[in-house]
């Protein structure tokens, strides 16, 4: 356990090397592309051989090993307030996971920025967000998780709006950031509850004084009936919530594809969206506190069908898409919901085991669409691409190895955790259960609609050139910076799965005998080809021929399409209710400060006006006036006088200087 | 040889008088710069004279001395080339004349 | 021994006294390196030997080039100071000023007992290897400032006194 602690004791190095590397990245000038690139990459990577090395040293242990160390960070009066970083499974996995992944998403994004303007500050984004998301993975204290936490949706909004002269991109940023922001409320609320009931932030300590240790104080009468852990779990949950983009709060992830796809590729789908069911996962104590499989806590509860809802939800608005990124967006809220889902079933280890397969290949899908767009050119709506296939092989193949993972295919990875994720749901919620079977089926149905627009057929492109006039450009294959990373990770995409059970041995769960599981396994599989095969039958056997072509489906589900294509007017709902509320007390306020407040005032000015004229009148003129020329001429006069002393020769006021000693000299001798 | 170490500092004391009285007096600016000389010698030297009657045991005194020769030096060089430069403009060196500071 | 130092002494007194009253500019400095002879002298004298050749060597052998240089640079073609006005009130004053000051000073030492110690002697040993290790080990940081001060010296001797002769072309 020594070489335990020591290790956890250098954990800040994880999160600290990109951050210095951002701090030097922000002085340099947009000229040095280079340098910062190169300073980017070389710290992820050394950050990345730092948080391997934390993860191998992990896996030697049968239990599950724990390390915490915490530090004083001040202290006021007699009590001292700690950090802490912690070295566990949980945390090495991911933090293992975030700096692999990333590094791989940086060199693609060398080659995906590579024409852009501003690419050192982009670097410096990254790095930053980078340090922000490690330091949010090795937090031992609560509050610090939060800082970080916070500081992951600031890059988020930073990079989200990096083309910020894209008004659409503008606006993109600053609904992500305020409708997290909104989430953070519950969360915040959540830590004050925390602090408040157990006197401490720190989770884990050496003596056991943390305050995830100490959870069995906390089942005394909380909120609504529910015990104290389960209200701060449903505080927390409703952070996790806007960061993991559940509904309701998942409106920021769509519009979140304004940024560049390297950013779309690690923070919204591989990295800060995993946060929030990190932190659930970070926090298990606290919501299965007091509750079991039979009378689960309504956290639990909560968690559970929210994130069957989500992921319901927002497959089904994935179908009608035409955006290559926003299929992607949905599908990432989707799969998010499964791993909350997971969580909310009891099933830690599934849950956390398919946010890591996920982080792959849902990257690798996201780099891949990156390498779509620069390849044909910026194009982005999928129905003006098609016949990839033949133009861009390398990546073709990457991205069929990325759909068949996220569609759970077997033997890629996704469909092992998936499928564990839906075994635990089953135990507890046939319904919950249902949602995602459906969802999986949702999920192989689009991805299979999407692989077909995209990659077979033939070229659509050159179509609209034809009313545009302008000569189509042929897409190519992407450089090597940028097949590079997708070939990688999917690599990982297919080999990840096997290692299921040994990470459910690494986190320290035992093998339980779940029933079911054959039932299970066959239906997911079952609905997983059904979906693949509806897509080939709509999309794959005759592949659209013009870009102005109908979508198959929509003829099929008619207005159903439309709807699904508006996102269920979710948006439209939220801009008639909250944000009209919201606008209308904003104007209610400025009235009353227009005419109360500013009325009070002037009110005030005018007698103060009228009190000073006054004033000036009787007292300045007459009195204060007069005495004062009088007194000026006498200081006039006697300025005048002194002045000849000042004759300008300093041989003069040499002389002076030894006069006035001479006298300050005699008249110490006379005293003395 | 026992003289007393009064007799040093009245030595001193008069050189600086003599060295003041020039500085006060002579109209030239170089002749006031040497007057200036004068003072910091004698200063020097009722350094050395109390190193020798009271403090010889170390070496601090003398240091002291060589580092105030070295400042006089520099501050001689630097007034000397400020009269130099004022010449230039002036055309004379007569302190009298130089009275740009009044008022 | 004593009358050594008496008559150094009246050297040294009577080379300040014609350094500040001659006319001759030239004569002036002439009595300041008497002036500085002596004061060297003294400083043999009292057994600081290094510090003496130190002050032959900068007082002497710099210092006063310098002002001859710069009286020469300066030229009052006759060298000579002008007429005087000897007895004007510039004159009195600054005669007045400093006798007081050697009045009261005398006075000053005179009422101390610390007045009355009689030298040390032989026991007073310096060596300019003494002289040298203290300065390299405890003082070497006024050395350093010092050899800073003298660089700034000189560069700004140098760029005063350079910059009119550019000027004046």
């Amino acid at each position: 356990m020594d070489h335990l602690q020591n290790l956890a004791r250098q954990q800040w190095l994880i999160p600290v090397i990109p951050l210095a590397a951002a701090a030097i990245q922000s002085l340099l000038p947009r000229s040095a592309k280079k340098l910062s690139a190169g300073l980017c990459l070389i710290a992820m990577g050394i950050s990345c051989l730092f948080a391997l090395r934390a993860f191998f040293a992990t896996l030697g242990h049968t239990d599950a090993p724990q390390a915490v160390w915490n530090f004083t960070w001040f202290e006021y009066g007699t009590v001292s307030f700690k950090l802490g970083f912690i070295l566990d499974p949980l945390t090495a996995a991911m933090a293992a996971m975030v700096t692999f992944v990333g590094f791989w998403i940086f060199v693609n994004a060398t080659g995906y920025m590579h024409d852009d303007e501003n690419f050192t500050r982009f670097f410096c984004f990254l790095s930053l967000f980078a340090a922000a998301m490690l330091g949010l993975v090795i937090s031992n204290n609560i509050l610090l998780l939060f800082m970080c936490w916070e500081l992951v949706g600031l890059c988020s909004y930073l990079l989200i709006g990096f083309w910020f002269q894209k008004p659409s991109a503008a606006a993109a940023c600053k609904k992500a950031f305020i409708t997290t922001r909104i989430g953070d409320v519950g969360f915040f609320l959540g830590i004050l509850m925390l602090f408040w009931k157990t006197g401490t932030l720190n989770l884990y300590t050496a003596e056991g004084t943390g305050a995830l240790q100490r959870v069995g104080e906390l089942l005394g009468p909380g909120w609504f009936g529910w015990s104290v852990a389960t209200t701060i779990a449903v505080l927390l949950f409703i952070g996790a919530m806007g960061k993991s983009a559940q509904f309701p709060l998942h409106v920021w992830l769509p519009d979140a594809m304004e940024g560049p796809t390297p950013v779309s590729a690690l923070i919204h789908a591989a990295t800060m969206v995993a946060a929030g069911v990190f932190m659930v996962g970070r926090m298990f104590p606290l919501f299965i506190a007091g509750g079991s499989l039979e009378h689960p806590t309504f956290a639990m509860d909560m968690v559970l069908y929210i994130g069957a809802f989500t992921a319901l939800f927002s497959a089904t608005i994935a179908v009608a898409q035409f955006d290559i990124k926003r299929v992607l967006a949905y599908s990432t809220c989707s799969q998010l919901g499964f791993m909350v889902m997971a969580l909310g079933a009891g099933g830690l280890v599934p849950g956390q085991f398919h946010l890591l397969t996920h982080a792959f290949f849902k990257a690798l899908l996201f780099l891949g669409s990156g390498c779509v767009i620069i390849g044909t050119h910026h194009e982005q709506d999928m129905r003006k691409m098609g016949g990839l296939r033949k133009y861009m092989p390398i990546t073709f193949v990457c991205y069929l190895i990325g759909m068949l993972a996220l569609a759970g295919v077997p033997p890629f990875a996704g469909f092992f955790s998936k499928d564990e994720v839906l075994l635990v749901t089953f135990q507890r919620s046939k319904l919950a259960w249902g949602m995602a079977t459906f969802a999986a089926f949702l999920t192989g149905f689009y991805m299979t609609r999407q692989m077909f627009m995209v990659f077979a057929g033939k070229w659509r492109g050159g179509d609209h050139n034809e009313v545009h006039g302008h000569g189509g450009h042929e897409p190519h294959e992407v450089p090597w910076n940028m097949w590079l990373p997708i070939a990688v990770l999917s690599l990982f995409a297919v080999g990840l799965g096997f290692f299921g059970g040994k990470y459910a041995h690494y986190l320290g769960a035992e093998e339980e005998e779940l029933s079911g599981k054959a039932l299970v396994m066959g239906l997911s599989i079952a609905v997983g080809a059904l979906g693949i095969f509806l897509g080939w039958v709509l999309y794959g056997r005759k592949p659209l021929a013009h870009a102005n072509d109908p979508d198959p489906l929509e003829d099929k589900l008619g207005g159903l399409f439309t709807c699904l294509n508006r996102k269920w007017y979710v948006d439209e709902f939220y801009e008639a209710t909250i944000i009209r509320a919201t606008t209308a007390c904003g104007t209610l306020f400025r009235v009353i400060d227009k005419r109360l407040v500013d009325g009070i005032l002037h009110s005030i000015v005018w007698i103060v006006r009228g009190i000073s004229q006054v004033c000036r009148w009787v007292g300045d003129e007459f009195f204060i006036n007069g005495g004062f020329d009088a007194g000026c001429q006498t200081v006039r006069g006697s300025g005048w006088l002194m002045s000849k002393l000042q004759n300008g020769r300093v041989q003069n006021y040499f002389r002076v200087l030894g006069l006035g000693t001479i006298i300050l000299l005699v008249v110490y001798f006379l005293k003395s | 040889m026992n003289i007393p170490l009064g007799h040093y500092l009245i030595l001193a004391a008069i050189l600086f008088a003599i060295g003041l009285a020039g500085a006060l007096t002579r109209k030239n600016a170089i002749i006031v710069l040497m007057g200036i000389e004068v003072m910091f010698n004698s200063a020097i030297l009722n350094l050395v004279a109390f190193w020798q009657y009271k403090y010889f045991a170390v070496p601090t005194a003398q240091l002291f001395a060589i580092f105030a020769i070295a400042v006089a030096a520099a501050e001689s060089a630097v007034g000397l080339a400020l009269v130099i430069a004022v010449y230039r403009h002036y055309k004379s060196v007569d302190v009298d004349e130089m009275k740009e500071l009044k008022g | 021994m004593n009358l050594a130092f008496w008559i150094i002494s009246a050297v040294t007194v009577l080379g300040a006294l014609l350094a500040v009253s001659l006319r001759n500019l030239v004569h002036c400095v002439l009595a300041l390196i008497l002036f500085f002879i002596g004061i060297a002298a003294h400083y043999f004298l009292l057994r600081a030997d290094f510090l003496g050749t130190v002050q032959i060597l900068i007082y002497v052998g710099a210092v006063a080039v310098l002002i001859l240089f710069a009286i020469m640079l300066t030229h009052n073609v006759t060298g000579t100071d002008g007429p005087r006005e000897i007895l004007g009130v510039k004159w009195w004053s600054g005669a007045v000023i400093a006798a007081a000051l050697a009045i009261l000073l005398k006075k000053a030492i005179l009422s101390d007992p610390l007045a009355m110690v009689l030298p040390a002697g032989d026991k007073a040993q310096s060596s300019v290897a003494e002289i040298g290790r203290a300065l390299v080990a405890n003082w070497v940081v006024p050395l350093e400032a010092i050899a800073i001060l003298l660089t700034a010296a000189l560069i700004g001797a140098v760029v005063i006194a350079l910059e009119e002769i550019q000027k004046s072309r």
